[in-house]
């Protein structure tokens, strides 16, 4: 078939367009940016090379950023796939009380960060927070979730995955939806337990779900920006500071846009590193049938 | 017959686990509920009761102060627009991207999928620099132009997957009568895509929606704030208010969770229809 160019044309420049100008222009200015000292406001800068990284890797604020990033990502991560996979599991029947939980983990999906990160810093205060109050029901000593930074942190992680958990949970139920029900029953009749039928047969069939999820939940934890900053503000003394959160202070309060832009291209990388190694660990493992 | 008698007992002992599951993972939201209603006074006293002296006051005194319609217009303004535009600028150029299968569309393809991995928080201080240079800082059209950038690679990955599931023989016989590539698309194929179209439409709905860090820089304060901007304002002024902070929360969420609970049938299987195809 011999296709009109112009209609192809038309049907595909808006999009590239848009896509260059608002997303592979701003890229390449971030990557430019990262080897200036750009203040964001004065029209001059200075190319200073490889300066900003320097400062970056002897920065303690940004190892300290890179600390509580990671944290964040690695409980994040384990949530959504250990509990989401199980969960997904658990529910994947056709009845009132499995629908219910189900739409019941979804809510939070729908809610927005800023909502959600209210209501928990609400309930876990120390005086007077609602987790306090129940603990107290069952006669256990109040809980001060902002002793240490990491606590906080831990903390900030679990309502993070309170709040996505529910599209994960759908996720990984479509994907069991597409396991047929023959193999489970075939294994049943070989004399598989339900354990061994889950890890034998349902968790590599669940791959190309995991895939999925763990790039979502990866990139998601790694970016975390929204929970932290109405919780903590990132703060005490920024203790408690992510990467994304670390950079736009430099870049809008401290007017470092160069440092930022390079604090900005770690993260960068590191999801695009993270991505390709995950995606060659469970790509392999994704069984064909 | 006992064993039957058992597997049915633990049957009901399951279903109940699951249903205190569901309950326990409500609890915040009974708690952002039912204190809404309460005078700041009782949630310090009893915090986890239901409302004794139930008050719409915290209410009204929440809709005086966050300028809650206005934040509802300008958030649905720039989800409907912005999502509007991702389908119809993704699906278009999936289409020419993954049927024609020549060397320029491949490396369009690959291009394209170049900004999956990106977050929006790496164009965003950049971006203010393009969006001043073009006049649209400060501005919806900006954010929206933001989005379709920064979307553009999520969306299309969506509809290349299922433009691939559908057979070209529908559109080659449009061709033999005739129609060219744009009524062929929006005649025949847009209709087809549906599925996917849901599914990118209920994704980049919620995640614009939600959507936090970049409003608060690209659109500021002086064309109106989105949602969760405009509530991060205006609890941001009396965070210890707690009575004050549950009804702009439910102000800001009411309206979300009952679109959700209307259209739940939909909303999961247009999730996973994308989600499973492509």
């Amino acid at each position: 078939m011999k296709h009109n160019k112009l209609h192809d044309f038309l049907l595909a420049m808006p999009g590239f367009l848009i896509y260059t100008v608002f997303m592979i222009v701003p890229l390449g200015m971030c990557f430019f940016y990262s080897f200036t000292n750009w203040d964001g406001i004065s029209p001059k800068y200075k190319m200073i090379g490889l300066k900003n990284f320097r400062r970056l890797f002897a920065d303690a604020d940004f190892y300290n950023a890179l600390k509580v990033t990671l944290i964040i990502t690695v409980i994040t991560v384990l949530i959504y796939n250990v509990l989401g996979a199980v969960l997904a599991v658990f529910l994947n029947r056709k009845n009132r009380a499995c629908s219910f939980t189900k739409s019941a983990i979804f809510v939070p999906a729908v809610l927005s960060s800023v909502v959600v990160a209210f209501i928990w810093s609400y309930m876990m205060q120390t005086d007077g927070g609602v987790i306090n109050a129940v603990l107290g029901l069952i006669g256990i000593a109040p809980f001060d979730f902002y002793a240490t930074p990491l606590r906080t942190i831990v903390m900030i992680s679990v309502i993070i995955a309170w709040n996505g958990l529910g599209l994960f949970v759908v996720i990984y139920m479509a994907t069991l939806s597409t396991i047929p029900t023959e193999m489970l029953e075939a294994a049943e009749v070989d004399g598989a337990n339900g354990i061994q039928r889950f890890f034998r047969v349902t968790l590599p069939l669940m791959m190309p779900g995991i895939t999925i999820n763990s790039i979502l939940s990866i990139a998601g934890g790694l970016k975390q920006y929204d929970h932290v900053k109405v919780i903590t503000g990132g703060g005490p003394g920024g203790a408690t500071q992510t990467i994304t959160l670390l950079s736009v202070e430099k870049a809008f309060e401290y007017n470092r846009r160069g440092y930022s832009s390079a604090i900005i291209l770690v993260l960068f990388v590191m999801i695009v590193v993270l991505s390709v190694i995950q995606l060659s660990i469970t790509k392999r493992r994704e069984v064909k049938y | 017959m006992s064993a039957l008698r058992r597997k049915l007992r633990i049957e009901r002992i399951r279903k109940l686990f699951t249903l205190l599951i569901g309950f326990v993972y409500l609890f915040p939201m009974y708690i952002a509920v039912s204190n809404s209603f309460k005078p700041y006074g009782e949630i310090i006293k009893s915090p986890l009761s239901l409302p004794l002296h139930a008050t719409m006051d915290n209410y009204a005194e929440a809709f005086r102060s966050s300028n809650i319609a206005s934040l509802y217009a300008t958030s649905l303004l720039i989800t409907f627009s912005s999502v509007a535009l991702l389908v119809l600028i993704s699906s278009t150029a999936a289409y020419v991207v993954i049927r024609r299968k020549n060397r320029v569309c491949r490396f369009l393809y690959a291009y394209a999928l170049l900004g999956i991995m990106v977050p929006p928080v790496v164009t965003l201080v950049p971006s203010i620099r393009t969006l001043s240079m073009l006049h649209l800082m400060y501005k919806p059209a900006g954010l929206l132009m933001f989005y379709g950038g920064a979307y553009f690679s999520t969306t299309i990955f969506l509809y290349t997957g299922f433009i691939n599931t559908i057979p070209v023989s529908l559109e080659e016989s449009a061709y033999i009568d005739g129609a060219g590539s744009i009524s062929i698309f929006f005649r025949i194929l847009f209709p087809l895509l549906k599925p996917c179209t849901a599914t990118a439409t209920i994704l980049m709905g919620m995640w614009i929606w939600n959507d936090f860090l970049n409003p608060m820089y690209i659109l500021g304060s002086t064309a109106g704030r989105t949602i969760t901007t405009g509530i991060y304002n205006a609890i941001g002024a009396h965070t210890s208010q707690w009575n004050l902070v549950f009804a702009n929360v439910m102000l800001a969420s009411t309206p979300v969770v009952i679109l959700y609970l209307c259209m739940q049938g939909r909303f999961m299987s247009g999730l996973i229809a994308g989600a499973v195809k492509g």
